[in-house]
């Protein structure tokens, strides 16, 4: 009995009021409209008629939970009242006006029990001492009267206990997020985060890597700049470089973590492709592709877009004049991605002197590409071969 | 390790050095900044860890600096397969980040120590000295962050049983070498002979089973028994 009256109860039945007022001007239109077509004969009928009221208010009460307001107002009550965790508001309109309509249902039904048992029951009570009280209704005998109204009494905390279990019980299903919102959400979550952990690693091998070339070869050439000034010129066209590289990559990795605050773009796969040539072209290389996009899962997509694209970068940085070739071929079970280039004249990586520093190797883009061609269970391998500068990848399709 | 130690012990002949990493242009500026001291020689470069593990095999050099992530066969498994061998070379892991797990591995595997690549010069050289003599932790505080960062819960030997192994002379000599005290300096310390020093180093990696000053060192950190 004292959990029937303990605090617990007590704010769910505050909660079953709450819902009997909202339901009061529901109620009280119905009401109004139906008297206009019948009126109620002696107190029996109104009864007959408040119950009618009721049944006829719920489809309307239904309708209006249409409003997405209703369920976060909902929601949030019932987070604060019926003390049940509710991670996100409700997304289905349908479990919102099904659970409307209980809480404002049984909440009408609990705040007319609420007004009208308590003095019914002082009556029963007292009906032996004060006869007079007991009105017209004398079809049992006075002795019985105090039994009555203890039994009704148990019987009305019994009902509103009931009645605030049952919505404690459905709030979840009926206003928490569903399973396949909770997928959605998880599904989010991860997105996200493979989100971050690439950028990150964006950070770490782009970004650290150019930044620990500067400062090695920094110290370097202060430490020869006297006793190898050539190695010092080298080594600062170098930083210049690898400086420059890193501030594009660091321009690139900020834009992204920009857009983040807003609903962040897909990567881009091998859909884009075209858009991804035509900005080469337009840069005045000239490209020639082949490719076969089709059923390709995501994962490997995006890993080749950002092949050909790293390809098409270095072509374009060591020999923006020579004809590109972009091949993208579907064989054997594996994706094979090539990217490959004529050595122009002036290409830089063929008059790199064999120790010394010289132009930037692209190396970490390209040793980015290996790195993740190998976690798909591929490889990717770039170099000069037969005149041919070649970056060429294969990754197995599942 | 802001001012360069005396190193004592070094040897009339240079250290000789081998650079593995394959990024060229910090192999360049590794090699300029190690070939600009007369007591260092860098007596070969390897853009792989393979390269790294035959050029181990054919100039035999004093220390190796090595890189982790490195195409046919990575540092981790290059420096494992380096000190394997017998009379091996010191080695020291080459990191851009001092967080990567990375370092622990090779740690794990056999490297005596690690050095940042955004390092000054003179710490690059000092650390290849130290490296080479062996009688000193390199970048103390570095090496307890690390060890605290990947001291596993519930690991089998707590503080009482590694303790318990030795001695109380061993046990002071260990929270000496923690702090990155040379030999001669813990001896000066404990008012001992360095070889008396010696012979306690050695006998605590001996009960604790440690490859190195670097080994036996992170496990005293991870086992609890040296507090940070």
């Amino acid at each position: 009995m004292t959990a029937a009256l303990g605090r617990r109860a007590r704010r769910r039945w505050a909660f079953l009021i709450l819902g009997g007022a909202l339901a009061m001007p529901y109620w009280i239109l119905v009401d109004t409209v139906a008297r206009l077509f019948v009126a109620p004969r002696g107190p029996a009928g109104e009864i007959v008629l408040s119950f009618a009221d009721l049944g006829a208010a719920l489809p309307l009460i239904a309708v209006t939970a249409v409003f997405p307001v209703v369920g976060t107002l909902e929601a949030s009550a019932a987070r604060t009242l019926l003390g049940v965790p509710l991670e996100s508001s409700p997304e289905s309109r349908m479990r919102t006006a099904l659970w409307s309509v209980l809480h404002l249902g049984l909440g009408l039904l609990v705040a007319g029990a609420t007004l009208a048992l308590p003095p019914a029951v002082v009556a029963l009570l007292v009906r032996p001492i004060v006869p007079a009280w007991s009105g017209r209704v004398a079809w049992f005998p006075a002795w019985l009267a105090p039994l009555l109204g203890a039994v009704l009494a148990v019987a009305a905390v019994a009902g509103v206990g009931g009645a605030g279990r049952l919505l404690a019980r459905s709030a979840p299903p009926l206003l928490g997020p569903s399973a396949a919102d909770r997928l959605a959400a998880l599904e989010a979550r991860n997105v996200r985060l493979a989100e971050r952990n690439r950028l990150a690693r964006e950070l770490h091998d782009s970004v650290g890597h150019a930044l620990s070339v500067v400062t090695l070869q920094a110290g370097a050439a202060g430490r020869v700049l006297d006793a190898d000034p050539a190695f010092a010129r080298l080594a600062l066209g170098a930083i210049e470089d690898a400086a420059r590289g890193a501030l594009a990559e660091l321009d690139h990795v900020l834009g992204l973590l920009r857009e983040d605050g807003a609903s962040p773009s897909p990567p881009p796969d091998l859909r884009d492709l075209h858009r991804l040539v035509e900005a080469a072209r337009a840069a005045g290389a000239s490209v020639e592709v082949r490719a076969d996009i089709d059923a390709l899962p995501a994962v490997v997509s995006r890993e080749a877009y950002r092949i050909v694209q790293e390809g098409l970068t270095n072509a374009l940085k060591h020999a923006a004049d020579a004809p590109v070739t972009v091949l993208v071929e579907q064989a054997h079970g594996s994706l094979t991605v090539t990217v490959a280039n004529p050595l122009g004249v002036g290409h830089r990586t063929g008059h790199r002197p064999g120790r010394r520093p010289g132009a930037p190797t692209g190396g970490h883009g390209l040793k980015g590409i290996r790195e993740r061609a190998e976690l798909l269970g591929g490889t990717a391998e770039s170099g000069v071969r037969e005149g041919c500068w070649r970056l060429a990848a294969r990754i197995p399709l599942p | 390790m802001s001012a360069a130690k005396p190193v004592a012990e070094m040897t009339a002949a240079a250290v000789t050095v081998l650079l593995a990493d394959d990024e060229p242009l910090v192999r360049s500026g590794l090699a300029a900044i190690l070939g600009a001291e007369p007591d260092l020689e860098v007596v070969g470069e390897a853009g792989t860890g393979a390269e790294a593990v035959s050029l181990c095999r054919s100039s035999a050099p004093d220390v190796v600096l090595m890189d982790v992530r490195m195409p046919a066969l990575d540092g981790i498994q290059a420096t494992r397969r380096i000190v394997d061998a017998p009379d091996p070379p010191r080695v020291v892991v080459l990191t851009t980040f001092e967080n990567d797990d990375y370092v622990y591995d090779a740690l794990q595997a056999g490297a005596c120590g690690f050095l940042l690549k955004r390092a000054r010069p003179a710490e690059i050289v000092q650390a290849v000295r130290l490296a080479a003599v062996g009688d000193t932790l390199m970048f103390p505080a570095a090496i307890r962050d690390l060890a605290l960062r990947h001291r596993a819960p519930g690991s089998a030997s707590g503080p009482a049983s590694l303790s318990a192994r030795l001695t109380d002379r061993e046990r002071e000599v260990l929270a000496l070498m923690a702090s990155g005290l040379s030999n001669g300096e813990i001896a000066r310390s404990l008012t001992l002979g360095t070889e008396t020093v010696k012979t306690h180093v050695g006998n605590v990696l001996a009960k604790l089973g440690a490859r190195d000053r670097t080994q036996a060192v992170v496990l005293a950190y991870q086992s609890g028994f040296v507090r940070p």
